[in-house]
């Protein structure tokens, strides 16, 4: 179980080697690098010039220091690069990746691959025991991981989409903006070139997927798009439950009223 | 000395030597912490230290004493040192838009581990990589402040298989309960994680919606020391399942489901299963424990889906189409 103490020792491990990477960077990339706050960093600087081997003379010392706001490492006595994953990152960090769906994606499939490769002997019983123990896959219908690709490369796709309202299934040309859940639900925001407008798409309502090798220039706003809930219509739209269904509904709509029979609506 | 800089000089040392070091060299070396008072009370000092350093990944090793050598304890640099793990631009850059995207949801178990994780992965690359476009957010809308450090303290308590004692709200009957879970595993299903292990109270395997604890508490005694076994045959899938329909509430039944010419190109997202051709038109064929969870899917799609067989399950989406055509006040056959 991670304790402060062994969160700090982790961070530790991990900063030298980042430096001794990363010469002469500013003080507050470093922090942001370590997921700590500045002064956090500071202690942890100070800290380290304690830290050598013996019989400790001044050259034992790990010699990191901060010069003009930049971090400089000159002795890092063999911290030079971090330590392997642990089990328990290697978990995590698959339990994550299996988030968009390692079966739809061979770039997913073979990086988890070479990260059960980079684990230390003595920790891949233990990795497989406790991958079994987290499942986040099931939430990624196929198709996200090469989604999630062509998002963060800025590539235009094209796929067959489903619509629901019209009952038919169209082939759509898309440069996509962003991808997210929404109550569990996976959906892509994007520009869909024949309309010329931002559409959302169900990813769940997707065929094959396809694409381009066209980098697309970065889009002037950056997109968060949102599901139209019922607060987007201009008219006020009423829906009861029965009172048997009452609890379920409250904890989805939070601001669902109750009834005077017990229902909510 | 303060324990950080001891563990970290202890580090620095033994990843420097290309010898064993043994315990007695130890003992002068850090003469204030291992040579100084009992010797029982240093050796307890050091197995404390050595469990921390193996808890943290490190390699250290006890090499026996040999003819040639007094023995002693040693990091191997080739097992402490993280390797390229060579990954492409594109495995780098969706590996860690995976990772960062499950972070930055602000509930994913083992968020610490996670975030070490990525930091390491991330050591070779070139430069910077870019923050994820993508958002998980969470399947419920009720208030969830208190999820993270719930998901972290589960997995804590899975991986070290420590019991938990937590109150749950049922929405089913209103109540709070109070029970003691042995925690099997925890799995995300449509944005809501889920619990699944050994409910005391009901003696049995049982599920729990982690935004339902009202409050959670791992068994702080002996950490150390796990408190149960998880049964060999157990599988996460079988008792949280991947679809809704899935859930084990009557025997199996195989239905028959079938689909416009329109939707077998999304048939598998939708159902998890290929559709098949036939002289009818394209079928999807989908095992269900839990019928009326695949009717509400199939209606939802409706009119490009429908049950076709078996005669019970057409007959069971047809009474709940006519109760969902009765709340809307319909008149239709």
């Amino acid at each position: 179980m991670s304790t402060e103490h062994h969160e700090r020792l982790r961070r530790l491990l991990f900063l030298v080697p980042w430096v001794s990477r990363h010469p002469g960077r500013p003080v507050d990339e470093v922090a942001r690098a370590l997921g700590v706050t500045r002064s956090e960093l500071l202690e942890a600087l100070e800290q380290l010039t304690l830290v050598g081997r013996p019989p400790f003379q001044p050259d034992d010392f790990v010699d990191i220091y901060v010069e003009d706001d930049r971090v400089f490492v000159e002795l890092d006595q063999r911290l030079s690069v971090p330590p392997r994953l642990t089990a328990a990152e290697g978990v995590a960090l698959a339990a994550a990746a299996r988030v968009l769906g390692p079966l739809s994606s061979e770039a997913l499939k073979s990086a988890l691959q070479k990260l059960e490769r980079v684990l230390p002997a003595q920790a891949v019983a233990r990795f497989r025991e406790l991958g079994h123990r987290l499942d986040a896959a099931s939430d990624g219908p196929s198709g996200l991981g090469t989604l999630s690709w062509a998002v963060s490369e800025r590539r235009e796709v094209r796929f067959d989409y489903f619509a629901q309202g019209r009952g038919l299934t169209e082939r759509r040309q898309v440069q996509p903006a962003e991808l997210f859940t929404h109550h569990g639900q996976w959906y892509l925001a994007g520009h869909d070139v024949a309309r010329g407008a931002d559409r959302l798409f169900r990813v769940d309502r997707m065929g094959p997927l396809e694409v381009s090798d066209v980098h697309l220039p970065p889009r002037e706003v950056p997109v968060r798009a949102h599901v139209p809930g019922p607060e987007a219509s201009a008219e006020p739209v009423t829906v009861a439950f029965v009172k048997a269904r009452a609890a379920w509904v409250r904890e989805r709509f939070p601001e669902a009223r109750a009834r005077d029979d017990g229902a909510v609506g | 000395m303060d324990r950080t800089e001891r563990l970290l000089d202890l580090v620095a040392l033994l990843l420097a030597e290309k010898r064993p070091v043994s315990w007695q060299r130890l003992r002068t070396l850090f003469k204030a912490d291992y040579g100084e008072g009992s010797v029982e009370a240093c050796e307890r000092k050091f197995e404390r230290d050595k469990a921390e350093l193996l808890e943290l990944g490190i390699p250290l090793t006890f090499v026996p004493r040999t003819d040639d050598d007094e023995g002693g304890y040693r990091v191997d640099p080739d097992a402490y040192y993280l390797p390229e793990p060579g990954l492409s631009a594109e495995e780098l850059a969706v590996l860690y838009a995976a990772g960062a995207t499950a972070l930055s949801s602000g509930a994913f178990p083992g968020s610490q581990d996670l975030a070490h994780a990525l930091r390491k992965v991330a050591f070779f690359a070139d430069g910077p990589l870019a923050p994820p476009k993508v958002r998980l957010e969470p399947g419920v809308a009720v208030d969830t402040s208190a999820l993270p450090a719930r998901l972290d303290a589960l997995w804590a308590a899975i991986s070290a298989r420590k019991s938990v004692t937590l109150e749950y709200f049922s929405p089913r009957s209103g109540e709070v309960t109070h029970r003691k879970v042995d925690p099997y595993g925890l799995a995300l299903r449509r944005g809501v994680w889920a619990l699944a292990g050994h409910c005391h109270l009901r003696g049995g395997l049982r599920t729990f919606f982690v935004h339902r604890m009202r409050w959670l508490e791992v068994n702080p005694a002996r950490p150390k020391s796990p408190d149960f076994e998880v049964p060999a045959d157990f599988r996460l899938d079988d008792v949280i399942p991947v679809w809704p329909w899935h859930a084990r509430f009557h025997a199996p039944i195989d239905v028959d489901v079938s689909l416009s010419a329109d939707l077998p190109p999304v048939a598998r997202a939708l159902f998890g299963a290929d559709p098949v051709a036939t002289p009818a038109g394209p079928h999807v064929t989908v095992r269900a424990t839990d019928l009326d969870a695949l009717v509400s899917t199939v209606l939802s799609l409706s009119p490009g889906a429908k049950v076709v067989n078996p005669p019970e399950a057409v007959a069971r989406a047809r009474a709940v189409a006519r109760t969902v055509l009765d709340a809307h006040g319909g008149q239709g056959a």
